[in-house]
């Protein structure tokens, strides 16, 4: 698990929490949440691509994510994900968590040395 | 909070539940998915201008590996265990040869748990059919019975030929609404002998409820149940092939049924005996207008659940009808409540006692099933350890310590799957046996519903304990034997310590050799109480009496105009007793003629008495009063025995009519009600009793009473009733020989007897014993024969020797020694194999040590000792558990301390089963002894 956020240049545990809110902005399939997540991140947090799944199945295996089958928009077959409640209220709680957390760590950083005295 | 966490479970499952189901399909849909992302990937790189073929190969390297991903993504879905857990035909056949290359260890481990099997699968088919009986006709389990409780007693009462009428006209629910009675009536074919036969007076109807036409001819139909017409029978099967040897043109042949002469209309097809255990029918012909509502005969009511029509909703509705029943016949019905329940349930009651019987039968099977997979893990264990080497070799090239215990596993699983086949064609086989052994015993046949058939439910339960047998044989030893593999590994020295057996495996060996012990134990009491019955001393030449209880059909089967009263019916037998008397005493080998409600040998149940002025013998603690047996006999019995009555005198003829009768027809509420009240009269006691009861002191005139009419009734005394004077003494006439079977009472088989004088009537139905000069089966046809010509409705059960009435209490005894000793024989065998392989593995484990010592001059005294130390004290510790076991029962069952003789006896079988079990340590110990020190050390 840890070698394979590593390829991803990501942190490890967010790439769940992208993954839930590219969702929760409406049903995807796997190639739609890559691209959503870069969409939204302004491209900046590259991962490997098939790293994306294990993430997803273990979120519906979690409750978070549900998925089904339907038909994509040049007609094919594609396995759609959807948020479900556990999963909005868990997204809230890990957006709330991560802010406190970079709000922390960019004080931490912003520290000078006269603070610290 | 709580939701959030059920909705999380249930997520949960269904992903792991989808991924179980369809392990390839979920396979499927993830390389659908990987595949549809790289092409959607490939698109979007030929959008931005990268060429077709590059495009593919480009998005193929941006996603990965998908092999990789695809086995992230089950293990993300929690399915990898289940790929550890599912087991491939290389293991299966890797089993198979492991099973073919130790061919003795296979044989002894599968023998023993088909025996397991065997037994669980047994009891587990036994409980259902007790419990949950089915019965085998189309539908069986929608016939139902319908019947009156009675709240006020706590009683069914089986008078309700009116309600019959009624439920039959009015319920919807339940359709095809009959009744029957059972009967027993001689069947007589033309001139010859008559033989008993189990007769169900049964309405037309059952035929059509039953949906089992009839082999020849034809059923039962409406017209023969009118009054009137031509007597008919229906036979079945057994009657047919044995009385009638299975003519096919016997639709038509006249036979006497009692002293009915009856026409044969049909025979039904083999196994048919509905309702119980019947094996003839003739039409019911009881008339509700003859009786008042709740009286006249005891019929039992049966239906079949109208299609669609549930158990519940027929309750719903009989409740209605009995309510209005009770409104509208308060005299009678008030305290009447009908039910209705199944058919099976309806004829043996376990009560609400399912529970207990499953788990008292279930749980005892289980754990020797337990007990002997235990056994067969030790001789797994110690093969695994063996194969030591093998296992590390395997984990050290990658197999991870799961695949090797799903190994061992598949292993036990495979050496199960044949023991179980094994097991279960011999349950079935085991179950008709036993449902042999009780029919002989109880004499008469068991419900048809019990039968050697398993059904699907007991073989799904023989799967289980297939798997639950492979788990402790197979999985519990691999367990212990990777534990630390690798460490081992490393380690790397040949023979030096790893592996040991623990304590489990003592407890289990400890265990079985306790078992050996204690089980002949038991069986030497099981045949000393039969050899003991066998031999008893009844006073007199019982080898020179044949003896016989007669019994006579009550009035013919309805019709016949007659009286129909109890006294005329007992009057009548009065007289066939008495005619039948007079022409055994004109036959030329006859001596005498006696009777008694029981003789000597059979069975005398138990009564409380207390005595005018106090026994004087102490009381046992146990009883609230003196315990003893009754007997209602000839008066002249003592005489033809040729016992002599002293002190006092014998009895007189006019003693019998003077006396009612004596509380010893069991059940018979009249009788009962006569104790109780009744005027008493003279009795004749027993030596035992003088001693017992009154501690030796002089018994001419003393008065006793009976207290409680069966010991085991402390709910329902009998008032203190009349007082009976005793007028004589008689030595011990075998009384007790027939009691308490299988406890053994040992010490003391004299049992305290009183004697009524009462006339056959009052003893019904009485057993003959007549004494024959020579070989008194001999007599056995001419007194058919004479019981036949005198009345052909006389009915002649358990005709034979004297000496041998005790033959079925024999044969059940002769059972359970035999179940005890083979018992006994399996676990010797699997406790001399386990010993054996624990030995086998410590020598090969202290091969070096054995080298070392030797080389250094230890004597091989020494070095046979050091061997030996471990067997030889869980053999002792074992035979010490057992004797212990014995000496607890020898207490119990003598209830004193035990004789020297007892002592020497154990002990003697101890050191036997010592010597018996160090038997098994012979071979390893030869191989320890031939160990070169040279050898060994050139190993290492």
């Amino acid at each position: 698990m840890a070698d394979q956020t590593a390829q991803s240049g990501i942190l490890p545990g967010t790439l769940d929490l992208l993954i839930l809110k590219a969702v929760s902005l409406g049903r995807l399939h796997g190639y739609g949440v890559l691209l959503r997540i870069e969409q939204i991140s302004g491209g900046a947090l590259g991962i490997q691509q098939g790293a994306l799944y294990p993430a997803l199945y273990r979120l519906e295996h979690q409750g978070l994510i549900e998925s089904e089958w339907g038909t994509s928009d040049n007609n094919r077959k594609a396995k759609y994900y959807r948020l479900t409640t556990a999963g909005r209220r868990r997204l809230g709680e890990e957006t709330a968590s991560w802010n406190r957390l970079a709000t922390a760590i960019a004080l931490a950083l912003a520290a000078t040395p006269r603070e610290v005295r | 909070m709580i939701p959030g966490i059920l909705a999380g479970a249930m997520a949960r499952a269904r992903s792991l539940l989808r991924g179980i189901r369809g392990g390839t399909a979920s396979d499927a849909e993830m390389e659908e998915e990987f595949r549809l992302h790289i092409e959607m990937r490939a698109d979007d790189l030929v959008r931005q201008g990268v060429p077709e073929h590059e495009a593919m190969r480009l998005a193929h390297a941006e996603f990965g590996s998908t092999e990789w991903y695809k086995d992230e993504g089950r293990r993300a879905r929690g399915l990898r265990w289940l790929d550890d857990l599912r087991f491939s035909w290389l293991d299966v056949k890797l089993g198979v040869r492991m099973l073919a290359r130790y061919p003795g260890l296979s044989l002894v481990a599968g023998f023993a748990m088909a025996f397991a099997i065997w037994v669980g699968a047994g009891g587990f088919e036994l409980v259902r059919q007790i419990v949950a009986p089915s019965i085998p006709l189309p539908e069986g389990d929608r016939i139902v019975a319908l019947r009156n409780w009675d709240v006020a007693t706590s009683r069914v009462d089986h008078r309700v030929l009116h309600d019959f009428l009624d439920w039959r006209e009015e319920m919807t629910t339940v359709r095809e609404i009959g009744a029957f009675r059972t009967l027993e009536r001689n069947l007589v074919l033309g001139a010859g002998d008559g033989e008993p036969v189990e007769v169900a007076e049964i309405s037309a109807s059952a035929f059509g409820l039953v949906r089992v036409p009839p082999l020849l001819g034809r059923a039962l139909v409406e017209s023969d149940e009118r009054p009137g017409a031509p007597a008919v029978a229906v036979i079945g099967h057994d009657v047919w092939t044995r009385r009638f040897d299975a003519d096919p043109s016997v639709v038509g042949r006249s036979v006497r049924l009692g002293g009915v002469p009856t026409t044969i209309v049909g025979v039904m097809p083999e196994g048919f005996a509905f309702p119980i255990a019947q094996s003839l029918w003739v039409p019911l012909r009881l008339r509700a207008l003859d009786h008042a509502r709740r009286e006249g005969p005891r019929v039992r009511v049966f239906g079949r659940l109208a299609p669609g029509a549930t158990l519940e909703e027929a309750r719903a509705e009989l409740a209605t009808l009995g309510r209005r029943a009770s409104a509208e016949f308060r005299e009678t019905h008030e305290q009447l409540r009908p039910q209705v329940l199944p058919h099976a349930h309806s004829i043996v009651n376990v009560g609400g006692s399912e529970w207990f019987i499953a788990t008292t039968i279930n749980l005892p099977l289980l754990m020797l099933l337990v007990l002997v997979c235990g056994n067969v893990a030790l001789l797994t264990f110690a093969r695994a350890a063996s194969r030591e080497g093998e296992l590390a070799v395997r984990s050290a090239l990658g197999a991870s310590r799961k695949r090797i215990v799903m190994q061992l596993f598949a292993e036990a699983l495979v050496l199960g799957g044949v023991a179980a086949v094994l097991g279960l064609a011999a349950a079935g086989a085991g179950l008709a046996w036993l449902m042999d052994v009780v029919e002989t015993i109880d004499r008469q046949r068991l419900p048809f519903w019990y039968s050697g058939r398993l059904s699907p439910a007991t073989v799904l339960y023989a799967v289980g304990l297939t798997i639950f047998g492979a788990v402790v044989a197979g999985v519990v030893p691999a367990l212990k034997v990777t534990r630390g593999l690798g460490s081992r590994l490393r380690e790397a020295t040949a023979g030096g310590g790893g592996i040991r057996f623990g304590g489990v495996w003592t407890a289990v060996i400890v265990a079985q050799i306790a078992v050996t012990v204690a089980f002949p134990a038991a069986a030497f009491y099981l045949r000393r109480d039969a050899e003991r019955i066998r031999t008893a001393d009844v006073g007199f030449p019982d080898d020179e009496y044949l003896t016989v209880r007669i019994e006579l059909d009550d009035a013919a089967p309805s019709g016949a105009a007659a009286d129909t009263s109890r006294a005329a019916f007992l009057a009548r037998y009065e007289t066939r007793l008495a005619e039948l008397e007079r022409r055994l005493t004109a036959e030329a080998a006859v001596l005498g003629v006696t009777w008694g409600h029981r003789l000597p040998r059979s069975y005398h149940p138990h009564r409380l008495i207390e005595v005018d002025s106090g026994g004087a013998a102490p009381l046992r603690p146990e009883w609230p009063a003196y315990r003893v047996s009754s007997a209602s006999v000839d008066p002249e019995l003592f005489d033809a025995l040729g016992a002599r009555v002293h002190p006092g005198r014998g009895f007189r003829m006019a003693d019998a009519t003077s006396a009612t009768r004596a509380p010893d027809v069991a059940g018979d509420p009249a009788a009962r009600a006569d104790s109780a009240g009744g005027r008493g009269g003279v009795v004749i006691v027993n030596e035992p009793f003088v001693e017992l009861v009154l501690g030796g002191r002089n018994p001419i005139g003393r008065r006793i009473r009976y207290v409680h009419f069966e010991e085991w009734e402390r709910t329902d005394p009998m008032r203190p009733g009349a007082w009976y004077e005793i007028v004589g003494v008689v030595p011990d006439l075998g009384m007790a020989v027939g009691a308490d079977v299988g406890q053994g009472k040992g010490g003391d088989p004299k049992v305290a007897g009183i004697y009524h004088p009462v006339s056959p009537a009052a003893a019904y139905p009485v057993r003959l014993a007549v004494h024959v000069r020579g070989d008194p089966a001999a007599l056995a046809p001419r007194l058919r024969a004479a019981a036949t010509a005198v009345d052909p409705g006389l009915r002649l059960h358990e005709l034979g020797p004297l000496d041998e009435v005790n033959r079925t209490e024999v044969q059940f005894l002769a059972f359970w020694f035999r179940l005890l000793i083979a018992a006994s024989v399996i676990a010797l065998f699997l406790s001399l194999a386990g010993i054996y392989a624990v030995m086998a593995f410590a020598v090969a484990r202290r091969t070096r040590e054995i080298g070392i010592r030797v080389a250094l001059g230890a004597s091989r005294r020494g070095v046979v000792l050091a061997i030996f130390r471990r067997p030889l004290a869980q053999v002792a510790g074992g035979i010490a558990a057992g004797t212990l076991l014995v000496g607890l029962l020898m207490a119990a069952v003598e209830g004193n301390v035990l004789a020297p003789r007892h002592v020497a006896l154990v002990v003697g079988y101890a050191l036997l089963m010592m010597l018996v079990c160090l038997l098994a340590c012979i071979v390893p110990t030869r191989r320890a002894l031939r160990v070169e020190p040279m050898e060994v050390l050139r190993e290492e």
